[in-house]
């Protein structure tokens, strides 16, 4: 029941626009772009104008918009629009204005599939490939930086090694290239397989986790030829559901020490369930593209990977001192990668000079002062190392208790490749077909990301 | 070679270009032509003159070009109607191509072409390929199904294609089903009565489709099955049984709408047992919907507010888990903030305080607005709590943090209302402050405090005093508060403030022009000086306790709501009346008397429940009286005027003018967020012109939803055809913050004459001053209520008259009424417009009436009536010398008779 469909440039330009029912005036787009641009704030994902509902995602700085008479489900409706970024970017290789400027007779020709008279139909990457006959037009590779969101992932390729392929290998469209240097060698077979775990873990100033979480997802991509069915199977010790009573504090250890236990999980309508109770396997036929296996949420103890340990004194009236010590409690093959770690200073701060330890090339910290905050770069963090800032700052008043308050939380971003903090691990990945020539590549990683990990002071 | 050049700057005579690329022999030049000319048209540039050479390419076995033109046909149809039934054939061969993916795309181009005249080629390819052997072309007709209903549903239900789809439930393939639940539940929708019944039969046909549908048919069938009623608590349990597993799946869209059916049906369940063990189970899915992206958790959050209303108990345990993270965005922190307060227990108090007070030192203003205003909000839910929140807000009043400060002084003040007696030794740190406040509503909450206690606070007549300077330039509000405040003052210590007294009065009543002011000050006045022992009894009377359940929504309203959870109703906690605007074209037929009153009387609640919306924590005792008087004048209405009083008989419907009954449904005009000619916003106006007893009113509900108090009400019309002009001056009381009153202007036509012709639709521009701003908004106005009671045609008039307009200036429309229209309704019906029946005679095959009225300007409308014996055709005659008022002569019969056009 979606009346109109548009994609927005960053800068408020139709890209694609569809009208599915007629049903609602022409020229909402600019009606939209407007209030979403003047809103004070983050602009909600849903808001009725005159009689008109908006809702919209926002995805790598465009707006993928729809527009509805009706009283719609908003969940299902924003679950569609997802679904859409995820099929443009698999057919389209990349999710970027320049990459559907290309691409947009296949963009469309996708819309029609995807949509009829405003209902979902083939939502799926493999169900379209059947129906779809434009060629994709691959775009350049976009800076690493472009890419890391629309992955969902990067990983920092520091040195090459013979088992790991780089990491925008999953950058290419599934459906038919022009030019795609893997079509003309003859498809490869072969299949990504991501456990990616999001934590959100809030530490008080003695390094006390007051409260986290971890959200995890296995995501596949697969680029199998056939269609095999597939068994991932999981450690054994996974348990299902928190008990009430046992909450997320103290209940992890104890018997429980080496078992996951779950708060809750969801799965691919496709996965067969049959096995995961007994003996957690969770067997399916991958569909081409993108998709999520399975969704877990852990809110049970686990080790916090990074250990945050800040400081402040005041040295004289206009003088404090701010020192954030951090230690990767992660094992020593490990490293977090890209972490920002990033500290708000008092209003009144009139300069700031940081001292690091170790002193690498690997580190960097300077003061912000349109932000009023102190950013601090770890290109690569060693697991059991520590890495100390110390920040002088100099203020334009004298010091007092709400001032030295204005410092902090201490936030961090980082991810950790190869490591995840739940436990929970990939026993095997087997294809149950019966050749021995069919032997594809089957890539496993584990990610731990920061959603959205603080210290406060 | 990429296709992002077709982006580039246009030059003249690029159509004759492309009209010469697109009759090229080379197929790969040709479908390069059609793909700029797409790209023209994405831009929104207009290509519509190439339709013929476009239409020419479309005779091709290359389906890429196919699809191509397909894609050009279907946005240019409605532009180019004669030559959309040029390219019927090849659609026609199209559906019986070899290839199903061009019959399915035959089909469903068909469909979207919006024409009347296209409806009877698509019929049979259409019933040819709901039987197709191809799942990809069933489910594609079932969709079109539902597109032939939008443009003929007549033509759909004549044809049986609503049992085809009821067959096609059964079907092997999930998409399929999909889409059959979908055309049936949007059908059900537009015709306003369920043609998928529910009964046991087609709940175990649902639940079957249930398990083999896709997750987007799920979501359909899951809502379909919340609509039903179920006979018992078995029934109910029988039905849970299968849904609950549907809330484990990773569609959040099939999650929400399993709870809503869990929801509505766990009313019905009696087993204690039982709805325990359902609550716990509805509780982790929930929780998981957090961790999905932003858009997904302000819809969950949204949800989840309504839903801890109605079964506070379900996320009792599991607060921590709405804790604001570092990088939600912030329409995410404030819900999780709203959430947080509801949820807030004895158990959990502390931790919620301790995040709350993190929150107070972020930067995000709004946000740490609310985190204040959250932690005051828990202080009067928790009685034993209400301590340790006074010491966490006075711990931020420490931090001079200005809006903070305010904000917590805000709040203290309703804590001091809840709890008086109890916290007044904080006061003096209060007092501190008093200079650093600016904003009116804090200003306000300080001077109150201090009227209230002013016998504890040793100079409480030298910090008044301070404020009497800028008296005049404080806004109302404030004013108010000082007079108030002033008089409290002086009742308690009369020796010294006698002087101060005598000042404030005068400045409220002699020096302002405030009327609200003015009079309260008289009241005081008069009371000071008639019977100080009486006026302490007024003023320092106990006031009425408050509690937090101002942000709660009214049960009646929440039981809808949580009927439409997992619908945009539940995010925007507005009943779908408010904000669907989609029209029914076809109106219900079965509704009955009383039903329809009722819904009458819903909206009117609805619609002050919307108007109360906004800063509705308000504890003044101003507010409590404005609710007293609120109650009074909805007793008023809903006992006021009988509705039968024109004769309307229970065939009517809501949209009929129900005329001049005084509940007349209102529309809502003017936003709040709509600014004003100097940009300032708040103002929420709703207003129906109406017609009563022989005169025009207009009837409107004002809303305040701006911080301010409004006064200074006036309201002017802008000239229109009719001249409609005020009759009087409007009278409306002033507006504190949040409130809202009700208002009747009497209007006189033939006064403010535009000398234009009428448009269609008719509206009236209307201004209304306000204390804040001029605001604009425009008035629909109905034919019907220009129309007078006194014409005088009779049957001889109206035959020379007939006769001397002639043929020429006739204007006549066919119709379609929902089902057949006896003769004695249709008359009856038009009455109520004053639409007055001259005439009338019957033929073998259909009864003529003969109508004829007169507006307010004396001008003559005459009509002919021809209603269908054996069907539901109606025939409708104009002819008038007045021509530019047959439009609106139609819309107001097809209005009144819920017709639908059909040529």
């Amino acid at each position: 029941m979606i009346s109109q469909f548009y994609i927005l440039s960053p800068r408020g330009d139709t890209i694609i626009n569809r009208d599915f029912r007629g049903d609602v005036a022409r020229g909402t787009a600019e009606i939209f772009f407007r209030k979403v641009k003047f809103w004070t704030g983050d602009a909600p994902p849903i808001f009725n104008l005159d009689g008109i509902n908006y809702i919209f995602v926002k995805r790598n700085g465009l707006y993928f918009v729809v527009t509805t008479a009706f009283n719609v489900s908003p969940s299902y409706t924003v679950e569609m629009l997802q679904r859409m970024t995820k099929v443009v970017k698999d057919f389209c290789g990349v999710l970027s204005e320049e990459s559907i400027r290309k691409n947009f007779v296949l963009v469309y020709e996708l819309l029609d599939e995807m949509l009829d008279f405003g209902y979902p139909q083939l939502t799926s990457t493999e169900q379209l490939k059947g129906c779809i006959h434009n060629e994709a037009i691959m775009t350049e590779q976009p800076s690493h930086l472009g890419t890391m969101r629309a992955a969902g992932i990067a990983l920092p390729q520091l040195q090459i090694n013979p088992k790991t392929v780089p990491s925008n290998a999953v950058h290419r469209p599934v459906g038919l290239t022009q030019g795609d240097p893997y079509a003309s060698k003859g498809r490869k077979n072969e299949i990504f397989v991501d456990i990616l775990e999001r934590l959100t873990v809030v530490l008080n100033a003695s390094g006390y986790v007051l409260n986290s979480c971890i959200d995890g997802s296995i995501q596949m991509k697969s680029y199998l030829s056939g269609s095999p069915e597939l068994k991932l199977a999981l450690n054994e010790d996974i348990v299902v559901g928190r008990q009430p009573g046992q909450a997320g504090s103290g209940g992890g250890h104890g018997g429980w020490y080496g078992v996951v236990v779950l708060d809750d999980c969801n799965f691919h309508e496709q996965v067969d369930l049959r096995d995961f109770d007994d003996h957690k396997i969770l067997s399916f036929v991958p569909p081409d593209g993108e998709f999520v296996v399975m969704n877990y949420r852990i809110t049970s103890d686990f080790r916090a990977p990074f250990r945050i340990f800040p400081q402040v004194e005041q040295i004289t009236p206009y003088k404090l001192e701010c020192v954030i010590k951090i230690r990767a409690d992660i094992p020593e093959q490990n490293y977090g990668g890209n972490m920002v770690i990033s500290c708000p200073m008092p209003k009144h701060t009139a300069f700031v000079t940081n001292e690091l330890f170790p002193q690498t090339p690997m580190q960097s910290a300077e003061y912000v002062a349109s932000d009023t905050k102190v950013v601090w770069n770890i290109k690569k963090f060693q697991g059991g190392a520590e890495h100390t800032l110390r920040c002088k700052i100099t203020l334009s008043q004298p010091c007092s208790e709400t001032i030295k308050k204005e410092i902090g939380p201490v936030s961090l971003t980082f991810e950790i490749p190869m490591y995840n903090v739940s436990n929970l691990q990939v026993r095997y990945l087997r294809i149950s077909e019966r050749h021995a020539a069919y032997n594809p590549y089957r890539w496993v990683r584990y990610v731990t990301q920061s959603s959205s990990y603080i210290c406060r002071l | 070679m990429s296709d992002g050049r077709f982006f580039q700057t246009t030059k003249r005579g690029e159509i004759h270009e492309l009209k010469e690329e697109l009759h090229s022999a080379n197929k790969d030049k040709k479908k390069e032509a059609v793909k700029k000319v797409i790209a023209a048209m994405t831009v929104g540039k207009d290509v519509s003159a190439l339709f013929p050479d476009v239409v020419n390419c479309m005779q091709t076995s290359n389906i890429e070009l196919k699809k191509l033109v397909y894609l050009y046909v279907i946005n240019y149809a409605k532009a180019q109607p004669e030559l959309a039934i040029l390219a019927v054939n090849t659609f026609r061969k199209d559906s019986l191509d070899a290839n199903p993916l061009i019959r399915a795309l035959a089909v469903r181009t068909m469909g979207c072409i919006r024409l009347e005249q296209i409806t009877e080629y698509l019929v049979e390819p259409l019933r040819r390929c709901c039987k197709d052997q191809d799942p990809y072309v069933r489910k594609t007709a079932a969709i079109c199904i539902a597109k032939l209903y939008d443009i003929s549903p007549e033509l759909v239900e004549d044809q049986g294609f609503i049992d085809i789809l009821k067959d096609m439930l059964s079907d092997g393939n999930p998409m399929v089903v999909a889409n059959s639940v979908a055309a049936l539940s949007e059908i059900s929708e537009s015709a306003g009565k369920n043609v998928l019944p529910m009964n046991e039969n087609t709940i175990s046909k649902l639940l079957a489709a249930l398990n083999e549908c896709t997750e987007w048919g799920q979501v359909f069938i899951l809502d379909a099955i919340a609509t039903h009623t179920p006979t018992s608590a078995r029934d109910a349990e029988s039905i849970l049984e299968r849904v609950t597993a549907r809330l484990s799946h990773a569609n959040a869209a099939v999650v929400m709408s399993a709870i809503k059916v869990v929801m509505r049906f766990l009313d019905r369940i009696t087993n204690t047992e039982t709805i325990r063990s359902l609550q716990r189970k509805l509780s982790p899915p929930l929780v998981t919907l957090l961790s999905a992206e932003p858009e997904i958790q302000y819809v969950a959050l949204r949800n989840i507010n309504l839903i801890v209303q109605r079964r506070p108990t379900i996320l009792a345990t599991e607060v921590k888990m709405f804790f604001c993270k570092y990088n939600d965005p912030v329409y995410v922190k404030m819900e999780k903030l709203d959430i947080m307060v509801r949820l807030a227990s004895e158990r959990n108090i502390d931790q919620i305080l301790m995040e709350l007070k993190e929150y107070a030192t972020e930067v995000d203003v709004d946000f740490v607005r609310k985190s204040v205003r959250a932690i005051g909000r828990c202080a009067i839910k928790l009685d034993r709590a209400a301590e340790r929140c006074i010491n966490v807000l006075l711990d931020l009043i420490e931090t001079r943090v200005n809006y903070v400060v305010q904000e917590a002084i805000v709040v203290i003040k309703d804590i001091f209302r809840k709890y008086p007696n109890r916290y007044e030794s904080i006061i003096s740190a209060l007092c501190e402050n008093l200079d650093s406040l600016d904003e009116p509503e804090a200003k306000a909450s300080m001077i109150w405090i201090i009227g209230e206690y002013a016998e504890r606070i040793d100079n409480a007549d030298e910090l008044l005093d301070s404020f009497l300077e800028s008296f005049h330039d404080e806004t109302p509000s404030v004013q108010l508060q000082i007079l108030t405040a002033t008089v409290k003052l002086f009742l308690k210590t009369p020796s010294s403030t006698q002087d101060m007294v005598t000042k404030v009065l005068k400045m409220s009543t002699e020096e302002s022009e405030n009327p609200d002011l003015r009079d309260r000050g008289y009241i005081y006045w008069r009371l000071l000086s008639s019977n100080p022992e009486a006026t302490k009894q007024v003023v320092l009377a106990d006031k009425p306790t408050i509690s937090d359940d101002s942000y709660s929504l009214d049960s009646s309203v929440l039981d809808r709501l949580i009927d439409n959870i997992a619908m945009l109703s539940s995010v925007y906690h507005k009943l779908p009346e408010a904000f669907v605007t989609r029209l029914r074209t076809v109106q219900k037929g079965e509704y009955e008397d009383e039903e329809e009153e009722e819904e009458e009387e819903d909206k009117v609640a609805r619609l002050r429940q919307e108007m109360k919306e906004g800063p509705a924590y308000e504890s003044d005792e101003e507010d409590e009286r404005d609710r007293d008087r609120d109650r009074d004048r909805d007793d008023e209405s809903s006992g006021g005027e009988p509705t039968d009083l024109l004769g309307l008989d229970d065939t009517t419907t809501t949209t009929t003018p129900t005329a001049a009954a005084p509940t007349v449904p209102q529309q809502m005009v003017l936003n709040a967020d709509q600014p004003g000619q100097k940009g300032q916003r708040g103002l929420k106006v709703a207003a129906a012109l109406t017609r009563f007893r022989g005169s025009i009113v207009l009837q409107m509900t004002f809303g305040n939803m701006s911080q301010m108090p409004l006064s200074g009400w006036a309201i002017q019309f802008n000239k229109n055809p009719f001249g409609l002009a005020p009759g009087g001056p409007l009278q409306v009381q002033d507006l504190a913050p949040g409130q809202t009153a009700t208002a009747s202007l009497p209007v006189t036509p033939n006064q403010l004459l535009s000398n234009n012709p009428p448009a269609v639709p008719l509206i009236l521009q209307v201004a209304v001053k306000t204390s804040l701003d001029v605001f604009y908004f425009n008035v629909p106005v109905d034919f019907g209520v220009l129309l007078v009671e006194d014409d005088s045609t009779d049957k001889d008039t109206f035959k020379d008259l007939w006769a001397r307009i002639g043929e020429a200036k006739q204007v006549s429309v066919m119709a379609m009424a929902p089902q057949p229209l006896p003769s004695a309704q249709c008359i009856q019906t038009l009455a109520a417009v004053n639409i007055k029946l001259v005439a009338q005679r019957a033929a073998d095959t259909f009864d003529s009436l003969y109508f004829s009225c007169t507006t307010t300007n004396r001008l003559v409308v005459l009509a002919e009536i021809s209603l269908q014996k054996s069907g539901n055709g109606v025939k409708v005659v104009t002819r008038t010398e007045a021509g530019p008022l047959i439009p609106l002569f139609q819309a107001q019969v097809a209005k009144s008779l819920t017709l639908q056009r059909t040529g």
